[in-house]
């Protein structure tokens, strides 16, 4: 133990909310995860540590990611910005506008010491409840409110914020509480009044993917967090029990206008409905085109207008015609190494929080990836999930840069343990 | 706090601890989304892009690519000489994009316009517009005047709607047919998409019509180009050229004397003419009288419009299909017809062939015979008494030819039946050759054999008839007829050279010698009633048939088939023709009456055309016609050695000292010993003449009177034997110079054989 404390810097805030600290012993056990060599470089390589390194292989994975992802948002949005924008160049220029902001908040958030997000975790709770509401009044020409809008014609997404805040919110609540997490008044009781809080106003706006990756978020932590089992399954029925009475009310209505015509994308009953799956039916035409080697890079045929906005949700599609299926189990096989990465440096934090916090966010693109590639595909509804380090998107991608940034913070300290 | 060193030691074993539950959740949570998650997705698109693969690309390129159809060139068809028959003439087609209209407005514009100039019912157009399609046919093969307005209308569509990009106007091809209806049946032609309906246009379609090329571009969901090229392109292949065997100018000879035929004996139910090269098989000419235009095949004859018109109303679309049926079928080969007593020359030729009879076998006609209880009557009833075998040919006599028959045998008859060709189509290369009708085996009785010993109670093509008849005249080798003797590419490179046929030898070269001998005798001395020309040695058959079976629609108290079929030179045979009307309704019905003038007449153009060398008799040399020299420019004194050296006789006219003009005129056809009008001044010129009367006489009566009218005749089917002029080609008390030719047809005035 003693070590550990002397190579400590500012870190005696999480003497104060921990429950224990890691032994030698366990982080002899941890030894698999780092490999030896890795960490002779670390001590060398001096670019990404002010004495303490960032994880570099979880760095250059969403390096790499970001690259690729780039490259395939400009091939995919080509024609489509020819055409709207009239320079086929609109969105890869804004999209690297996004990418050098995004990377200096990622490079600040990793020197950020993730645990003052501990004491704000409240507050930014706060202001993602804050911006939910503020949306809501403001005005839209599609009667979906779900954009912010900002300076220059760029946009937030309180969703977004509202994602990062309740990953935030539950890795503080279950790391204070770890020990009481247990008790249904400490897990179910809070998941439900903030998950029910932010559902309900991203139901108004209306935004249920939002909804449904923040249940899926709100689960995920819990269950990490602590969380007696028996609870998860009374989660899951009384979810089921909600959207039923949703259903019933009526309430579900727009969720199902965009349900319509799931898994129908091919077969042509009306004019009406072969239009309403436009969309998917030209995703799965692209998909089906790449085949296994695709027709290469920026020969996509599908971007051609053929698949709308092929830079936002469905880039995959266009990513699946270009390279193929190799080319997308690769990208895939990288999203999971970055998963598997950031998941288990978080392990190695030295605090509860980090943990959770680190998995949490990790979690969520791995969950995000998901569900896009099953959107795509026609399993799940075309609801709107965007592909992260991929789709084009201001907000979302500065915040999910921000929020790489965190989880390399975290591992700045996990290191610490080893130095 | 739970204890750490318990974990410590048997970090293992121990689950409770809140270290070891965060691991074991977090690899529960790696495990949901990296396998079960990751996996799933990467299951999925590997279904789709593997497995599902083709039918989403196809499904996709369905959509990505705009494909355009390029007409290729259908191929021209020439007669053997190279004349044009058939050609493919560069036209337009009008076609939509009907996807690209925006809105009802547009469309309601195109269809207005388009209906109006392409004269379509602005429904069908407008329904055209609403289709969701890159590619639609408005009309095919319009010609320029359609174009031009077609091109205002896009500029109008663009400025006023902008929507000029819908309509296109693309290359298109359509044919024509420079000879109009000269040998329609053979021909045929196309339908709207250029595709062989009939004739040699449709059995030949897949070498006339070439392979259509394409263009493919890829293309936006907006439906215009992308902005980066994807263009392929499949050149057209143009169509093979066919040259016909058919000769135009044989092809016309016979149709004008066809149509003559049909009028002079008001025929009912069209006539015949089919002339083959005997050598080869070769189709010099096929006619099924009563034509069409080629190039305006759907529309019928007036008369026939009329009646169909007189029918009820639901009748008339039915009438109307049958009437153009029944007007482009190619008489010549769909339809059988009994044969008459042109089958004499198969009966004759397998008698002789087996050696049952000579030239000096004699046969006993009484006028009838009866065969099993039946009585079969001769056309001569008071008989023809004894004859010899080529005696027998000359008259025609039913009796001995059932003799023959008999003599033959039902088992050999029905091997020469077979072996002649009747009972297979020919082969030959037109659609739609008919069958036979002829007795089942064993079903043939003695009655049959001896009526089909002379041609009746069963039914063969026209060209079954003209084949076997080739076979006699050619040394016994039956061939397979054709009319399409070479096949080229498009650049000229020969594809396909059609050479004869030879199926079988039916009979010796010496039974076919001395069928030649035979016939020709009896062409030579029945004359103009067996297909007599005068210089050639022809030999022919007539035959009439009748119609059993059918309604009688003529005024003879039976319908009778006319037929005449023959060869020639009957010593070395070229060519053989057959001549058939079907149910005349004039003055006569017999063969020898209604198709051997037929016949004859075309056989005078025929022959001298196909340069087959005349030999004339020392009486026949008196008729027979040279051409006139020119005899102007020069003096009197001058053109009146000129003309005598030449053989005619000259009469001056006028008082001038040179020949300023002649009659009949430079190089006309002008009798031996004529009489050319020289005159010398302009004066002279307006005298005129009366033409008289010339029919009803013998030929040198006709000699006399013209003579005395200063006329000159030019006899046609003159021989030395009993023949009456029946007709003259200028009429009496028509006014003409001194010196023109008058062609005077003459006929036998003896009874007409069968």
């Amino acid at each position: 133990m003693a070590p550990n404390h002397r190579m400590m810097l500012k870190a005696d805030i999480n003497r104060f909310y921990d429950d224990e600290y890691y032994s030698e012993q366990k982080i002899k056990q941890e030894k698999f995860f780092v490999r030896p060599s890795r960490q002779r470089k670390m001590k060398k390589t001096k670019i990404f540590s002010i004495g303490m390194g960032i994880d570099l292989p979880f760095c250059v994975i969403i390096l790499i990611l970001l690259t690729i992802g780039t490259i395939m948002m400009f091939s995919a949005s080509y024609a489509f910005s020819y055409y709207t924008q009239g320079d086929s160049y609109y969105f890869l220029t804004r999209q690297l506008i996004f990418i050098a902001i995004g990377l200096f908040a990622m490079c600040i958030m990793s020197f950020f010491n993730y645990n003052k997000l501990h004491r704000i975790a409240p507050i930014v709770l706060a202001i993602s409840y804050l911006t939910l509401l503020v949306v809501l009044f403001l005005p839209s020409d599609s009667g979906v409110k779900r954009w912010i809008p900002l300076f220059g014609g760029f946009n937030i997404q309180p969703s977004e914020i509202a994602k990062f805040a309740m990953i935030l919110f539950f890795a503080h609540w279950a790391s204070k509480y770890y020990n009481k997490m247990q008790f249904a008044r400490y897990s179910v009781l809070p998941g439900a009044v903030v998950f029910g809080t932010t559902a309900m106003l991203l139901f108004l706006e209306p935004h249920y993917s939002g909804i449904v990756i923040i249940a899926i978020l709100t689960v995920l932590m819990l269950y990490i967090g602590g969380m007696k089992t028996k609870y998860l399954f009374i989660g899951f029925a009384l979810m089921v029990v909600l959207v039923l009475i949703l259903a019933v009310t009526g309430g579900l209505s727009y969720a199902m206008s965009r349900m319509d015509g799931w898994g129908q994308a091919l077969i042509y009953t009306d004019e009406k409905m072969w239009q309403t799956t436009w969309q998917t039916r030209n995703s799965l035409y692209a998909i089906g085109s790449g085949g296994l080697w695709g027709l290469g890079l920026g020969q996509s045929r599908q971007k051609y207008l053929y698949l709308p906005e092929p830079q936002n949700d469905f880039i995959f599609a266009i990513v699946v015609e270009e390279l193929g299926f190799i080319g997308a189990t690769i990208i895939l096989l990288i999203f999971a190494l970055l998963v598997w990465r950031g998941i288990t440096l978080s392990l190695r934090a030295k605090d509860k929080f980090g943990k959770l916090l680190g998995i949490g966010l990790t979690s969520q693109i791995g969950i995000q990836v998901v569900l896009n590639i099953l959107v795509i595909t026609d399993w799940l509804p075309n609801t709107g999930i965007s592909l992260p380090f991929f789709s084009y998107g201001g907000s979302s991608l500065i915040m999910l840069l921000a929020q790489m940034g965190i989880v390399l913070s975290i591992s700045r300290t996990a290191n610490i343990e080893r130095q | 706090m739970e204890n750490n060193g318990k974990i410590h030691k048997n970090s293992k074993k121990a689950a409770k601890g809140p270290n070891q539950r965060l691991r074991q959740r977090t690899a529960v949570l790696i495990i949901m989304i990296l396998v079960v998650g990751f996996g799933a997705a990467i299951a999925r698109l590997g279904f789709l892009t593997i497995v599902d693969g083709s039918t989403l690309q196809e499904a996709a390129v369905a959509q990505q690519l705009k494909d355009t159809t390029i007409p290729a060139k259908r191929g021209t068809i020439y007669d053997s000489n190279g004349k044009v028959l058939a050609e493919s003439a560069s036209v337009w087609q009008v076609v939509l994009s009907p996807i690209y209209f925006e809105n009802d407005e547009q469309r309601e514009a195109a269809a207005k316009g388009l209906s109006e100039i392409l004269e379509l019912d602005y429904d069908n157009v407008y329904e055209k517009t609403t289709q969701e399609s890159y590619y639609v046919v408005v009309k095919r093969k319009i010609e320029a005047e359609a174009r031009d307005k077609v091109l205002e209308l896009i500029d109008e569509l663009s400025d006023e709607y902008d929507c000029g990009s819908v309509v296109q106007l693309l290359d298109d091809y359509k044919r024509y047919y420079p000879q109009n209806d000269l040998a329609s049946c053979v021909i045929g032609f196309t339908g709207s998409e250029e595709q062989g309906l009939e004739g040699v246009e449709y059995q030949y379609d897949d070498y006339l019509s070439g392979t259509p090329g394409r263009i493919i571009t890829a293309k936006n969901a907006q439906g215009t180009d992308m902005p980066f090229k994807y263009e392929q392109s499949v050149e057209a292949e143009d169509g093979n050229n066919i040259y016909l065997t058919i000769d135009e100018t044989v092809q016309s000879i016979c149709e004008k004397y066809m149509k003559q035929g049909i009028a002079d004996n008001n025929v009912l139910n069209r006539g015949v003419c089919i002339a083959m090269d005997v050598n080869t098989g070769a189709i010099i000419s096929m006619v099924t009288v009563g034509g069409y235009d080629l190039n305006d095949p759907f529309t019928l004859p007036e008369e026939t419009k009329k009646e169909i018109k007189k029918l009820p109303e639901d009748e008339q679309l039915q009438a109307e299909n049958e009437a153009l049926a029944a007007m482009w079928r190619n008489k010549a080969i769909t339809d059988t017809y009994m044969p008459g007593s042109v089958f004499k020359i198969c009966t004759a030729s397998m008698a002789l062939e087996e050696g049952k009879i000579s030239d000096n076998t004699s046969f006993n006609c009484t006028g009838s015979m009866t065969v099993s209880d039946k009585t079969i009557h001769c056309h001569e009833l008071g008989g023809h008494g004894s004859q010899n075998f080529v005696q027998a040919i000359c008259n025609s006599c039913n009796p001995a030819f059932i003799q023959i028959g008999q003599l033959v045998g039902m088992n050999k008859f029905n091997q020469y039946y077979q072996g002649f060709g009747f009972s297979q189509k020919t082969g030959i290369d037109l659609p739609g050759e008919a069958e036979d009708t002829f007795w089942a085996d064993g079903e043939m009785t003695e009655v049959d054999l001896a009526v089909a010993s002379f041609g009746q109670n069963f039914a063969i093509t026209p060209i079954q008839m003209v084949t076997a008849v080739s076979a006699v005249a050619n040394g016994g080798y039956v061939l397979e007829p054709y009319v399409v003797s070479k096949i080229t590419d498009s650049q000229g490179n020969v594809i396909k050279n059609v050479e004869k046929t030879v199926k079988r030898q039916v009979i010796s070269k010496s039974t076919s010698d001395k069928m030649n001998e035979i016939l020709g005798y009896n062409t030579a001395t029945a004359g103009a009633t067996a297909g007599y020309v005068a210089g050639y040695k022809i030999a022919g058959k007539t035959g009439t048939s009748e119609k059993i079976g059918s309604k009688v629609i003529s005024h003879f108290s039976e319908d009778y088939i006319a037929s005449f079929c023959g060869y020639a030179p009957a010593d070395d045979p070229q060519i053989a023709m057959l001549v058939f009307f079907d149910t005349p309704s004039g003055d006569a019905y017999y063969g020898s009456q209604v198709a051997s003038p037929v016949f004859i007449n075309i056989m005078s153009e025929v022959l001298p055309y196909l340069d087959i060398k005349t030999e004339y008799t020392e009486s026949e040399l008196e008729y027979v016609d040279v051409s006139a020299g020119d005899y102007t420019g020069i003096s009197v004194s001058e053109a009146e050695a000129a003309a005598k050296a030449d053989g005619f006789t000259t009469t001056v006219k006028g008082d001038g000292e040179k020949v300023i003009a002649q009659i009949p005129s430079v190089s006309s056809k002008v009798p031996t010993g004529g009489n050319i009008v020289l005159y010398t001044d302009d004066s002279s010129r307006n005298e005129t003449v009366m033409v008289p009367n010339l029919v009803g006489y013998s030929p040198s009566e006709v000699n006399n009177v013209a003579s005395a009218y200063g006329l000159n005749v030019s006899f046609s089917g003159a021989s030395d034997t009993g023949v009456v002029s029946t007709s003259q080609d200028i009429a009496s008390g028509t006014t003409v110079s001194p010196g023109t030719v008058i062609t005077v047809s003459f006929s036998s005035s003896a009874t007409f054989n069968d």
